[in-house]
C-alpha cells in the first residue's frame, strides 16, 4: 500500500492494486452488481518518464526525490510533482496513451478527478513553464490546470505555458480544446492561440503558425 | 361624540411607500422567513464526522438519523450545501480533496483534489462556483460546480481557514492564519484589502444584517466586518475558542447570534440586532461543541460535538435540548437545508 497522509487519491481507491481488484470482484460477486472498476488504484504507475536532457525531477509525496538522466523508464504515480530545470526537457508516457513533454523550467503535479458517472480524468496542475500534450489511440480525457485556467482535451495535440503572474497560452495543434477560466470558455481549434488570464474570460481563438511554438518539442520526443 | 379618522390625499398616497420603508427596515428579519412547508417533508442536517470520513444525514423536524454517507476521502471537514439542497461538498481536509454529494441518493458522486489540507468550502451566491481553502498551499481553489473543473486558484495570505461572500456576491472574505482577513474582489479575483483581525480567526459567515460574521479562536471573540468600510465594526469577547456561528431567533428578540464556544462547553447568544455587540445567554450544551447550524425559520440550532460524537438540537424559544442524535466520530461541521 503507498498511500500515504498527504497523497492525493480518494480513500475509495487506496488499496493496493492487488487488494483493490480482490475487494471488487468480492463485492460485485456479494451483492450481485458488477460496477465499472477504477481506471487505477494507488500504487499502480499512471505514467513513465522516458527521456529527460538536463535536470528531471520526481518529488514524490512522502518527500523521495528521483532523477531520470537520458532516455529509461520512471515510473510516476498519483500526487507526484514532476519539474526541469533550465535548459532542461523531459518526456513522459501516460498508461492510457498520453504523451507529454516538458519544456526548461516547467512543473506540475499529476492529479485525477473521479466522478460516478465518468470515472477518472487525468489533470496535470502546471504551476510553471510549458508543456506540449499529444493523445493518441482514440479519445482520452486530460484537464490541464493551471493558475487561471484549464484546458480539457480528449484527442488533440496542443502546448500550453503559463506565465509567472498565471497568463496562460494555448496553442492548438490539431483537434479541438475547451479553454476556459473562471469568467468562460473557448473552444480552441487547430492552428488557433488564446490567453487565459486572471479575472477575464479566454480570449477569442486567433490563427497561428503552430510550428514554432511546438519546435522545442521534436527533439525530446526523438 | 363621534371621532372620525381622515386621511389627507398626500398622506394617503405616501402610505404605500412609508410601508415600503418600514418593509425595508425589516430586512434582517425577511432573511428569516420562508415558504410554508409540509410538516416532516424538509429540513435535512448533515455533520461532517472527520474522524469516520462519513457524512451523517439527519432529519431536522423529527429529530431522527437516517443515514451515513462515505465521502470516498478522509477527514471530511466542512461543507457546503446547494440552495436547492441537491449537492453537499465536503471538504476533506487529510487528502486535499473534495467531495461532491448527491443528497437524493446519498450517494459521493464525485472526488476533486483542491490542495494541501483543503479546509473550508463556500458556494458562491449564484451557486455556480465552490471555493475552497487550502490551509497549506494559502490558495483557494474555483470549482465549477456543473463540471467539477477547477477554473482558477486565487493566491491568499498564510493558512486560509474561512471564507464567506457578501451579501451582493462581489466580495468573498478568507480569513487566515496570519491573523487577517482577506477581501477579494471576485470579478477579478485579486486580494483587494487585508483586515487585521485577532490571533487563529477561524469561521467565517454572512450575517442576516449583511455584515460577515468571524470567529478568532485565539483571542476567545467575535467579530464582524462591514462590507461598505470593509474595516471591523465591532467585536465581542465570548470564552475561550469560540468556532462556529448561526442565526437564529428567541421568540420576538433577534436575530442572535449563536456562537459555539468548545472551551466552555455552551452556545453563547448575542444580539446581532444592534451595531452594538451585546451577550444576551449562555446555554449549557455537550462536550466540544463546534459546528452549528439554524433551520430555515430561525426556531432551531443543530450543535454537532467533537468529544461526545453527537448532535443536539436546541429549541432557541426555550435555550432547552429537545434531542440529542449520535452521528460519526468528531462532527466538526453541521449544515442544514434551507
Amino acid at each position: 500500500m503507498r498511500y500515504l497522509p498527504g497523497s492525493s487519491t480518494p480513500r475509495h481507491f487506496a488499496f493496493s492494486a492487488h487488494a483493490s481488484r480482490i475487494a471488487l470482484a468480492a463485492i460485485a460477486l456479494s451483492i450481485g452488481l458488477v460496477t465499472a472498476p477504477p481506471t487505477h488504484a494507488a500504487g499502480d504507475a499512471v505514467a513513465n518518464a522516458i527521456n529527460a536532457v538536463g535536470e528531471f525531477t520526481v518529488f514524490r509525496t512522502d518527500g523521495i526525490q528521483e532523477q531520470l538522466e537520458g532516455k529509461g523508464s520512471l515510473p510516476l504515480y498519483e500526487g507526484d510533482t514532476v519539474k526541469t530545470g533550465t535548459g532542461s526537457q523531459g518526456l513522459l508516457e501516460f498508461s492510457n496513451g498520453i504523451q507529454v513533454a516538458l519544456n526548461e523550467d516547467t512543473q506540475f503535479v499529476i492529479l485525477s478527478r473521479w466522478e460516478e458517472s465518468k470515472g477518472f480524468t487525468r489533470i496535470l496542475r502546471l504551476s510553471a513553464g510549458e508543456v506540449w500534450v499529444k493523445t493518441m489511440g482514440g479519445p482520452k480525457p486530460l484537464e490541464i490546470e493551471t493558475p487561471v485556467a484549464t484546458a480539457a482535451v480528449k484527442q488533440t495535440e496542443f502546448d500550453i505555458k503559463v506565465q509567472p503572474d498565471g497568463q496562460t497560452t494555448l496553442t492548438v495543434v490539431e483537434g479541438i480544446v475547451e479553454f476556459g477560466t473562471a469568467f468562460g470558455t473557448c473552444p480552441i481549434r487547430t492552428s488557433t492561440i488564446s490567453y487565459g488570464n486572471r479575472g477575464k474570460k479566454c480570449t477569442k481563438p486567433a490563427p497561428v503558425d503552430v510550428a514554432p511554438n511546438v519546435a522545442w518539442a521534436q527533439g525530446i520526443r526523438q | 361624540m363621534n371621532q372620525r379618522i381622515t386621511f389627507s390625499t398626500p398622506l394617503l398616497i405616501s402610505m404605500p411607500l412609508l410601508l415600503g420603508a418600514l418593509l425595508t427596515g425589516c430586512e434582517t428579519m425577511q432573511k428569516l422567513v420562508s415558504t410554508p412547508k409540509p410538516q416532516g417533508l424538509n429540513t435535512r442536517v448533515y455533520s461532517a464526522n472527520e474522524s469516520s470520513n462519513t457524512v451523517t444525514v439527519m432529519d431536522g423536524d423529527t429529530y431522527q438519523v437516517l443515514g451515513e454517507i462515505d465521502t470516498l476521502n478522509y477527514g471530511p471537514h466542512d461543507m457546503a450545501l446547494s440552495r436547492d439542497g441537491k449537492q453537499l461538498w465536503v471538504t476533506n481536509l487529510a487528502n486535499g480533496r473534495v467531495s461532491v454529494i448527491d443528497t437524493d441518493s446519498r450517494k459521493t458522486i464525485a472526488s476533486i483534489y483542491t490542495g494541501t489540507r483543503a479546509h473550508v468550502v463556500a458556494l458562491t451566491n449564484n451557486n455556480k462556483h465552490a471555493w475552497v481553502a487550502n490551509i497549506a498551499d494559502n490558495t483557494i481553489s474555483i470549482i465549477d460546480t456543473t463540471i467539477y473543473r477547477i477554473l482558477g486558484t486565487i493566491p491568499v495570505s498564510k493558512g486560509p481557514m474561512g471564507i464567506a461572500f457578501s451579501r451582493d456576491g462581489k466580495f468573498a472574505y478568507v480569513s487566515t492564519q496570519d491573523k487577517m482577513v482577506n477581501v477579494i474582489d471576485t470579478a477579478a479575483h485579486q486580494v483587494i484589502k487585508q483586515i487585521p483581525v485577532g490571533p487563529n480567526p477561524h469561521f467565517l459567515i454572512l450575517g442576516p444584517d449583511g455584515r460577515i460574521w468571524g470567529t478568532n479562536t485565539g483571542s476567545n471573540d467575535i467579530y464582524v466586518i462591514d462590507p461598505n468600510t470593509q474595516e471591523i465594526a465591532g467585536s465581542i469577547e465570548v470564552g475561550p475558542a469560540p468556532q462556529q456561528i448561526a442565526f437564529a431567533l428567541k421568540g420576538t428578540a433577534g436575530p442572535n447570534a449563536y456562537v459555539t464556544v468548545t472551551g466552555l462547553n455552551k452556545v453563547v447568544v448575542v444580539n446581532a440586532t444592534s451595531p452594538a455587540l451585546s451577550i444576551r445567554e449562555q446555554i449549557d450544551v455537550g462536550e466540544g461543541p463546534n459546528g452549528i447550524w439554524a433551520n430555515a425559520v430561525g426556531t432551531t440550532v443543530y450543535v454537532g460535538h467533537t468529544k461526545s460524537n453527537n448532535v443536539m438540537v436546541i429549541d432557541t424559544g426555550t435555550s432547552q435540548v429537545s434531542a440529542t442524535l449520535p452521528v460519526g466520530k468528531k462532527p466538526i461541521r453541521v449544515v442544514a437545508s434551507r
